[in-house]
């Protein structure tokens, strides 16, 4: 007994006197480590950069022009944005093997900006202005700037030119031409509004929103997605699943593939979907036109959820104020005019809206005039929680299965609940 | 302390001098030993001082200040790692102390020491199993025990979206997590519910496939069946196909509008379509039956193994004392069998609590439930995973890991200990 106790006091002086061997630090003085003044004693060799799959042809021209100016050399590597970006970002960031400059989706930059995964940016103003405001609204995040957009995209209008001569003005047109088109396998008009990403344009065109927005920043505790409006925009939904206008066959995961398969069969006159479809329409042999979406039964504009790209720098890297450097020459005009010839992706610079290369390229112009009339997607963590329960509810109302009011107020209820159980800190 | 005579005193002093590794042993006159203990203990000191201290810095606060660039998941695995590498040392030290002591009793007793020779063979002797399992112990520390210690403590942190590096720091709130689950209704209520499916499933999908394996064994082996090879070859297969494709192409058949359980099968008899994917009750009844369609071959064939051994004489014996069919099987092949099969099933058991593939790629845990916010047929394991994949509920899900291991572990060491088939006897 005595012997365990004489050891163990041991034992604890010997880790006593360790465990005070921690840094010492006076307390308040902290150096910010790798915040270094974008002047030529801290030049970086190089910047890593990580853009887009499949994307980042332009940027080896770019690049080069900015060593040319610079001397740092550009290294870029391609990562898939939509997921993998910020997964490989949360784990090569801290081992030191990260990127210096990212791409992003700008939904996904709240998450990342509250555990300072990315760096907050302080722009000029004539850096500022050189973007729409509603792609740098999409950037901010917590009254702060995160990124600067380099493109953006909305679901549009696109339609069969042999089976529809022009754009309809109005839904009430389509509605009444897909009543007439629609039999034998061919469908007037298509659109996957079981998933939310799609159905919030008739829902927020009818007055739903997500979250309401309190001086610039998004409320999460005040959801309208079962508000008035909410309903009467799904109940609008609801009408082309229950009149057969919409097969049940486009509903769930593995509608798309079902919606393009049909449209690229020509059995579709026209859809609803985004710009990353265009190609791949065009390579089936269809002739498009594309256009704005039409107007709801309601006179309002289908308000579309715009998903902005953007630039961001790394929380991790040591030349942040280099990799600013970087982005803000990168977004320059010329170069954002470049990466859109190379990808067909529409910039959100102002002083491309009017160019040729742009207005003449149908596909841009009906993004960028959809562009006015849609909202950023919610880019706070909570909009996490949002996806699940109105897809689910979405699917039981065209299923069917349940009226909308109730749908709804079901999915608000878990949306809050898990808001609480996630986000309550 | 046993009444010994001793002569003198040399152990204590020994032990004494011994708080400083070596000194002891050159007391004893074991020179090169001793001075083997000292230059270890210092090398030791050396090489390990900055680590262990920065370690339990770190582990005790997690870090202090952030523009110090303070990753307090990084200083937790440098803590793990400090306190790994102390326990070795305090280890070593115990053993040099024990050394000294005993050499010191030898001596009191007026013993001989050994050699350094002598000591060299005992050592190959004695030590060498330990010689030969340190690597892989080693090993088994550090990619094992390591991320295990992790994941508990973990559990105790606050690591969720809100407090995660570069960032935030990390903190200890003690046992708040699990306090949180208990308490706070939404979490109380999904971990009940969760749990409670997770039984229901655990033993309902099991039992069905030992149930249906054994059944078809031994309706297989019967005697006078024509063309056991082929019906075996047959009910072997669903385990031949990879588990991955068959859950993907089940999902496919259960689609409610597509699918062709829906369209064809039921269709068939004038059953309208039923909600597989969108009803937690139906989707629970279409896993249970995918799981047992999965699993029976496999205890099908393990059992007609087990059949195979058992002597004819048994049941000859049982039916010249008048025993009907079903009494043979009863009092002599399912004891038999379940004897010799107890451990893997018990495993398959365990391996259907944490069975993450079948439930994941089936419907993703769904349908959606209100009121919780884990899905319909979400199994703890499959909770966790979305958790830390979608809500970076680090800590929550660390701490519902830990419930589940506490859960399973128990029930392992209690079937464990309770089948006959670990003791060493005989049935037979």
């Amino acid at each position: 007994m005595k012997k365990a106790l004489s050891l163990l006091m041991v034992i604890m002086l010997v880790l006593g006197a360790l465990a005070a061997c921690g840094p010492n630090r006076e307390e308040g003085s902290g150096n910010d480590s790798g915040e270094k003044k974008a002047d030529d004693a801290n030049k970086p060799e190089k910047l890593v950069v990580w853009e887009d799959e499949k994307k980042s042809g332009w940027l080896d021209e770019v690049g080069a022009k900015f060593e040319e100016e610079t001397g740092i050399k550009v290294e870029v590597k391609e990562v898939e944005m939509a997921t993998k970006m910020k997964e490989q970002l949360r784990l090569d960031g801290p081992a030191g093997t990260g990127p210096d400059v990212l791409t992003l989706p700008h939904d996904q930059i709240g998450e990342l900006a509250l555990a300072g995964h990315i760096a907050a940016l302080e722009v000029e103003g004539d850096v500022e202005e050189r973007f729409t405001e509603s792609s740098m609204t999409a950037e901010s995040y917590d009254g702060k700037l995160y990124g600067l957009p380099k493109s953006s995209e909305t679901p549009v209008f696109v339609y069969n030119k042999e089976l529809m001569e022009e754009a309809p003005k109005t839904m009430d047109e389509v509605y009444t031409f897909s009543k007439d088109f629609t039999k034998d396998g061919n469908y007037g008009f298509l659109a996957l509004w079981d998933n939310f990403y799609f159905a919030h344009a008739p829902i927020g065109g009818f007055g739903g929103y997500v979250f309401a927005e309190n001086d610039g920043a998004l409320d999460a505790k005040d959801l309208g997605l079962n508000n008035e409006g909410a309903v009467e925009g799904t109940e609008y939904i609801q009408k082309w699943y229950s009149e057969g206008l919409f097969p049940k066959g486009i509903v769930g995961e593995n509608g798309g593939s079902a919606m393009d398969g049909l449209f690229n069969e020509g059995k579709v006159a026209s859809v609803m979907n985004g710009p990353w479809s265009f190609q791949g329409y065009k390579d089936a042999g269809i002739d498009i036109g594309i256009s704005a979406m039409p107007k709801l039964p309601n006179g309002e504009p289908m308000k579309t959820f715009m998903g902005v790209k953007g630039w961001h720098v790394s929380g991790y890297s040591e030349n942040k104020e280099w990799a600013q450097k970087f982005i803000e020459f990168i977004t320059q005009d010329e170069y954002a005019k470049l990466r859109f010839e190379q990808t067909q992706e529409v910039p959100t610079n102002q002083g491309l809206i009017d160019d040729p290369a742009i207005a003449d390229n149908p596909g841009a112009k009906a993004v960028a005039e959809q562009s006015q009339y849609a909202v950023p997607m919610p880019n706070i963590p909570e909009m996490g929680e949002v996806w699940g329960p109105m897809a689910d509810s979405l699917q039981t109302v065209v299923t069917g299965k349940q009226e909308p009011k109730a749908a709804l107020d079901a999915a608000v209820k878990q949306i809050q609940q898990n808001i609480e159980a996630n986000h309550s800190n | 302390m046993e009444q010994q005579s001793y002569q003198k005193n040399t152990r204590k002093t020994a032990l004494a001098l011994s708080l400083i590794p070596g000194l002891g042993q050159m007391y004893h006159r074991q020179f090169l030993k001793g001075g083997f203990f000292l230059i270890m203990t210092a090398a030791f000191i050396l090489v390990f001082r900055d680590l262990i201290g920065y370690g339990l810095w770190g582990i005790t606060t997690l870090g202090t200040d952030i523009s110090y660039g303070d990753h307090s998941i990084f200083l937790m695995v440098y803590g793990i790692l400090a306190i790994i590498v102390s326990i070795f040392g305090i280890g070593f030290y115990l053993f040099n102390l024990r050394d000294a002591y005993k050499n010191g009793e030898k001596r009191d007793r007026g013993e001989k020491l050994s050699t350094i020779r002598e000591q060299y063979k005992n050592l190959v002797d004695n030590g060498f199993p330990y010689l030969i399992m340190s690597p892989g112990f080693l090993l088994l520390v550090f990619v094992v025990i390591f991320p295990i210690i992790f994941v508990i403590l973990l559990a105790f942190t606050n690591y969720d979206l809100y407090h995660s590096p570069p960032a935030k720091l990390v903190d200890w709130v003690g046992i708040q997590n699990f306090v949180d689950i208990f308490k706070i209704d939404i979490w109380r209520e999904t971990f009940i519910t969760v749990l409670a499916w997770t039984l229901v499933w655990t033993f309902g999908a099991t039992t069905l496939q030992v149930a249906l394996g054994v059944f078809l064994a031994i309706l297989v082996n019967q005697k006078d069946l024509k063309g056991k090879a082929i019906i075996r070859t047959v009910f072997i297969l669903p385990w031949a196909i990879p588990a991955f494709v068959s859950i993907l192409v089940f999902a496919g058949m259960f689609n409610e509008s597509f699918g062709t359980i829906n369209r064809d099968i039921l269709g068939f008899f004038g059953i309208e379509g039923l909600p597989w994917m969108t009803e937690p009750m139906y989707t629970r009844i279409a896993l249970i039956g995918i799981q047992a369609w999965l699993g029976f071959p496999f205890i099908f064939a393990m059992t007609t193994g087990v059949l195979q051994s058992i002597p004819d004489e048994l049941y000859e014996a049982a039916t010249v004392d008048g025993a009907s069919a079903f009494q043979k099987f009863k009092n002599i092949t399912l004891p038999l069998v379940l004897f010799a099969t107890a451990p893997i099933i018990i495993t398959q058991y365990t391996f259907n609590f944490n069975n993450f593939n079948v439930i994941y790629l089936f419907n993703g845990g769904g349908p959606a439930l209100t009121g919780q916010n884990a899905g319909g047929t979400d199994i703890l394991i499959s909770w966790i995973y979305s958790l830390t994949m979608t809500s970076a509920q680090y800590s929550k899900a660390a701490a519902i890991t830990l419930l589940l291991s506490i859960i399973v572990i128990t029930v392992a060491i209690w079937q464990f200990k309770r089948t006959k088939s670990f003791q060493e006897e005989d049935m037979m």
